[in-house]
């Protein structure tokens, strides 16, 4: 079974509602789901949906087709209406007239359904869902026990209306629908997934933040990065972390340099738009070797571009960000459950080396929500990197030079150490010079730190078979899509494997040039248009790609639209 | 017992010959003297200009010389992660009132508890004499040349201060050191945003805002009989520049400051705070359907 939901309408309808309460029946139920949340740029109106992939095997990414749309508009009935498969079904409120009823169509009583049997036009979400769960024969004892459980701490009379609304409507819609459903879960008891945290990319980064002894984080509100801002903000009281909204990136950047200098975890959360005010800081605290942390959520740009869409487009710019020469690490989780990981390692690599440390998102990470297993803390490592001894009374020096171009560092407030640093080039003391062989040796620091900085980074994973003809070539969120992709072609016979990035600059190269000469042909595979890891790759390495894909549409990509461009170019 | 000694500076300044600069050094030093807080306890924060420079001319003190118009928000990130430091912002009307001064209007608001001591001399200095946001109207420079010179109001620092929502706000002058020590311990020792605009010559640049200039044109607002506590007096005594500038206390007030609208923990230093991993298991299990 692998069935997709679409549930669309205007904002400010409660699509979200609806999708919340059908992921988690049948996360409750033991199923995999996959949702993203398709919206534009707008507070209330215009055509919104969530999308509800629900499989009993894993799944890792959306998919194009809909097998059951629930529309809370016209809008929503016409839009997908090509995206529906063969035996789907739309169901939309009975206000809603057509005058050409087609037979995949199902107008149904959900507002007055949720009136009459509710009392209140709000339980609209529960009658979605039992027509919805009804149509594709969900056993209701089911469903029953899920609404219990979802329902259960808003207390019993919500619990009882909730379920009384579904229950009626589900029972309606077993009388009326006159149409057939393709899927058919009868017989079905519940799925075999045990995975029931559910986690967009940005939750799972917030909470690897915190679980990383986060004490700071200051932010200007930018979609998409900003639930997580707003994430942390909400865990704040509790675990005791400075968090503030200030008045521009710019200030979000300093403010964030000024607490790690003085002894705090800090980071700062942003999109493409904020990250370019950021620029200048960033070589601050390149220059005063300030740990920090950076996470850009990225959308399509220049500019305002799409803010509420996909893309992998800010990689150069980061990568290259600031004026003059540094050392960084650029890191780009695949999934939720790689964004926690990444998060807490961010620190652990920003202190180490004393360096900026950036994760890119994008609004597809961002946003999509899967259930995932649950995360144990118990392993999650702080590692501060070198700290000066408080006994020792030698003279401090903040930038002592060392073998590894790593000082111990010391914060205000030690006794007996003075911590002098600048933005300026300076002497190991911290006070500027413009002498040329401070100058030489202040470069040659930040250069001794790239081994062991190469050396703490993740290889690329390798999926599938490692002797494969193609290669496809993929970085941070686009993962899901492809693996999909290629596991479909492997079974078809297709000689195929995928070669994937978290850890992407600097770029480690030995596996790189392994996979490079086994394969016949790459293909890089990236949501942007002039392929920027490619070229990473190749600046890196001289190594080509035979052939690049890129979607630049804003939207995500899937399984099949990635297996279409490979027929296109006559591979699969 | 801080002694002179100990806040020698580490390296020699690069200061022209008669810059009022070396007023606000000096001030600064018998500030910290009188003051007599453990050195480690003091972090100066500084912009881009010859102001900037102040850390490498006073030994013993944490400073970070950070970018032009940023030393503010640095200094709140450090106080913030820290609220035991006591944390002094030395910025130039160029840093603080031009690329600045979105900032130092927030930080105002905020009531973040640094002491700001703005060096205005009305003239971009150290990039040769530019007219600063400062700079008088008329003010003639190579990208301010005649007629008309700056074509353009100057900001009127401590009127900002005010309006923005500082809790203690005064102007002093380099050659006023009695005055300008005492306006410096106060700001330091205030509970909140605390601004001291300091009137200082460019010798080699201004032509207009010199020695004789502020000697003959400045009077101290205390021997007027003026009431620190009334916000609108304040401002219309800010607002007099022109002929005469008046120094010293223009507003005081006690108010909520920015670290006690925040999460901090109650005992220790920000950073010293160890999240329990604990309490983070427990947040992930409680979000477990």
């Amino acid at each position: 079974m692998d069935i997709s939901f679409n549930i669309g309408g205007a904002a400010g309808q409660g699509i979200d509602t609806i999708g919340d309460l059908l992921t988690e029946v049948f996360v409750q139920t033991g199923f995999y789901t996959f949702t993203i949340k398709d919206f534009e740029s707008r507070i209330r109106g215009g055509y919104n949906f969530t999308q509800i992939r629900v499989s009993d095997k894993p799944v890792y990414a959306s998919v194009d087709h809909v097998d059951v749309i629930i529309a809370l508009t016209r809008d929503a009935v016409v839009n997908q209406r090509h995206r529906l498969t063969e035996g789907g079904v739309i169901i939309f409120d009975e206000t809603i007239e057509f005058d050409d009823l087609e037979a995949c169509h199902f107008p149904a009583p959900l507002e007055k359904t949720a009136k009459e049997v509710g009392g209140n036009v709000k339980m609209m979400n529960a009658a979605a869902l039992g027509a919805i769960l009804s149509v594709i024969n969900f056993p209701f004892d089911v469903v029953e026990s899920a609404l219990n459980s979802i329902f259960g701490r808003k207390g019993k009379s919500i619990v009882e209306g909730n379920v009384n609304v579904a229950r009626a409507m589900y029972d309606f819609t077993k009388e009326h629908f006159t149409g057939t459903c393709k899927y058919n879960l009868e017989t079905l008891k519940s799925g075999p997934c045990k995975d029931k945290l559910l986690l967009t990319g940005n939750r799972a980064l917030a909470l690897g933040a915190i679980a990383a002894n986060l004490k700071w984080i200051s932010a200007y509100p930018m979609s998409p990065s900003t639930s997580v801002f707003v994430e942390i903000m909400s865990y704040a009281n509790q675990l005791k972390i400075g968090a503030i909204q200030t008045e521009d990136e710019i200030a979000a950047l300093n403010m964030a340099i000024g607490a790690s200098y003085a002894g705090a975890r800090s980071m700062v959360s942003t999109s493409g738009g904020g990250f370019a005010l950021m620029v200048e800081a960033v070589g601050l605290a390149a220059m005063a070797e300030i740990p920090i942390v950076i996470y850009n959520a990225q959308r399509p740009g220049p500019s305002t571009g799409l803010p509420t869409r996909t893309e992998q487009a800010d990689m150069f710019f980061m990568a290259f960000s600031s004026q003059g020469e540094f050392p960084r690490i650029m890191l780009a989780p695949k999934d939720p459950t790689e964004a926690f990981d990444v998060a807490t390692r961010a620190f652990n690599l920003a202190e180490k080396f004393q360096i900026p440390v950036m994760i890119l998102g994008d609004q597809y990470l961002a946003d999509s929500v899967l259930n995932v297993p649950r995360i144990d803390v118990s392993s999650v490592k702080r590692d501060r990197g070198k700290l000066a001894k408080p006994e020792d009374t030698s003279e401090y020096k903040r930038y002592l030079l060392t073998e590894d171009g790593i000082s111990p560092r010391a914060f205000p407030g030690a006794a007996g150490k003075t911590i002098v640093s600048a933005g300026n080039v300076h002497r190991e003391d911290g006070h500027i010079t413009e002498d040329p062989v401070n100058r030489n040796l202040m470069v040659q620091k930040f250069m001794n730190k790239i081994p062991s900085i190469m050396s703490s980074l993740n290889p690329p994973q390798l999926y599938g078979d490692e002797s494969a003809e193609t290669t496809l070539l993929t970085w941070g969120s686009t993962w899901g899509a492809v693996y999909e992709a290629m596991n479909i072609l492997s079974k078809k016979g297709v000689s195929i494997n995928h070669l994937h990035f978290c850890d992407i600059y600097p770029l480690r190269t030995e596996k790189l040039r392994q996979v490079f000469s086994k394969a016949k042909q790459v293909i890089s595979i990236e949501q942007n248009v002039t392929s920027q890891f490619s070229s990473l790759v190749r600046m890196e390495t001289g190594l080509d790609v035979t052939m690049h894909v890129n979607k630049y549409d804003g939207r995500p990509m899937t399984a099949n639209w990635i297996i279409e461009k490979l027929k296109e170019a006559g591979i699969a | 017992m801080i002694t002179p000694e100990m806040l020698e500076g580490p390296q020699k300044a690069t200061w022209c010959t008669g810059c009022g600069n070396f007023g606000i050094l000096a001030a600064l030093n018998k500030a910290v003297i009188e003051l007599n807080e453990p050195l480690h306890n003091l972090v100066i924060s500084s912009g881009i200009g010859c102001s900037g420079k102040i850390p490498h001319y006073i030994g013993g003190i944490n400073s970070f010389h950070t970018l032009h118009g940023r030393p503010i928000p640095v200094a709140t990130g450090i106080h913030l992660a820290n609220t035991k430091l006591k944390v002094i912002v030395h910025t130039g009307d160029g840093d603080c009132l031009g690329e600045g001064l979105g900032h130092f209007v927030h930080a105002a608001r905020r009531n973040v508890n640094l002491a700001v001591f703005i060096h205005n001399n009305g003239v971009n200095g150290l990039t040769k004499g530019q007219f600063s946001p400062a700079a008088p109207r008329g003010y003639i420079s190579n990208t301010s040349p005649p007629p008309p010179g700056a074509p353009m109001e100057p900001v009127n620092a401590t009127a900002q201060a005010i309006i923005a929502g500082a809790t203690f706000v005064a102007r002093g002058f380099s050659g006023d050191q009695k005055g300008l020590i005492d306006l410096m311990v106060q700001a330091i020792l205030h509970e909140g945003f605390a601004v001291v605009e300091i009137l200082q010559p460019c010798v080699t640049w201004n032509r207009q805002l010199t020695w004789k200039f502020y000697n003959e044109h400045t009077y101290t607002l205390q021997d007027s009989d003026h009431d620190e506590g009334d916000k609108m007096k304040a401002l219309q005594k800010a607002m007099e520049n022109g002929d005469r500038y008046p120094i010293g206390v223009f507003y005081r007030a006690a108010a909520p400051h920015l670290a006690s609208g925040l999460a901090l923990p109650e005992k220790e230093a920000l950073k010293d705070h160890i999240t329990d991993l604990k309490d983070v298991q427990k947040i992930i299990d409680d979000l477990i359907i």
